[in-house]
């Protein structure tokens, strides 16, 4: 864990792209979880 | 949409976000690493042309068809491609603020990039000023035609005629794409990728829209 911890503070870039890594996953599991509501509306509404 | 498509969307996106940051660039004179930015800003912007786009095809669609499953698509395309076109300015001025010294110089890109905001803004207004379905349908389908119109102008043409401080186009004045060959397979997955996305985007709109009329006619 100390090793990731030490290449993570030498080489910044890779901080940058866990975190923009973690909001793309973010947004889409969220998109995911949308598009699978509607699915269900859709069939109420039927 | 089907989950193949859905996971196709997340494996494109996320090679580009990793290639994209970790991936080394050749030295771009004045640009360095913010030359990166190109894999983000500038799908944006071609997102938001090709949204006025198919709202343009839909709104002829509806024209001719008078069926409001076209509208909803039409409106639904502006409305994505109004937000893109944001994006591609919020980036770009940022982008701006530390190539150029300031978030906003009226660079040419940017003024046409306002025109363009301002031109679908009146779009948004129009509607929301008519209350009958059928006639906010028809004139918002005929603005969004002319409109569309403005777009190859503001985007391919005027940056390309007048003297500006923005970066040469993907494709430059001379009709060749000087690119280093890994920027570009990564730009291109990341162009496709963020497309996907937008489809993606735009059929939960119009899903969404669709259930939202069901619902007041219930």
């Amino acid at each position: 864990m100390s090793s990731l911890y030490d290449f993570l503070e030498t080489n910044s870039m890779y901080v940058v792209l866990f975190i923009v890594l973690i909001i793309w996953i973010g947004i889409f599991g969220y998109m995911w979880k949308i598009d699978r509501k509607l699915n269900k509306l859709e069939e109420d509404y039927k | 949409m089907n989950k193949a498509f859905k996971i196709l969307v997340f494996i494109l996106i996320t090679f580009v976000i990793i290639a994209g940051i970790i991936l080394p660039i050749p030295n771009i004179p004045a640009l360095g690493d913010k030359a990166r930015v190109l894999y983000f800003h500038v799908p944006m912007s071609w997102i938001s042309v090709l949204a006025f786009f198919m709202s343009m095809w839909y709104s002829i669609r509806y024209l001719k068809t008078k069926s409001i499953d076209y509208d909803i698509k039409s409106f639904s395309s502006a409305q994505l491609g109004f937000l893109f076109c944001i994006l591609a300015t919020a980036t770009g001025s940022l982008w701006a603020k530390f190539n150029w010294g300031s978030f906003w110089n009226w660079d040419p890109r940017q003024t046409s990039i306002f025109v363009l905001l301002m031109i679908y803004g009146a779009y948004f207004a129009l509607r929301s000023a008519i209350d009958t379905p059928e006639q906010k349908a028809k004139l918002s389908s005929v603005y969004s035609i002319i409109a569309a119109v403005t777009v190859p102008f503001f985007v391919f043409i005027m940056p390309r005629i007048v003297e500006s401080l923005h970066p040469d186009p993907i494709i430059n004045t001379q009709g060749k794409i000087n690119m280093d060959r890994n920027m570009l397979i990564v730009f291109l997955t990341s162009l496709a990728g963020f497309t996907l996305l937008f489809l993606w985007v735009l059929n939960i709109k119009v899903r969404q829209e669709k259930l939202f009329i069901k619902k007041q006619g219930v």
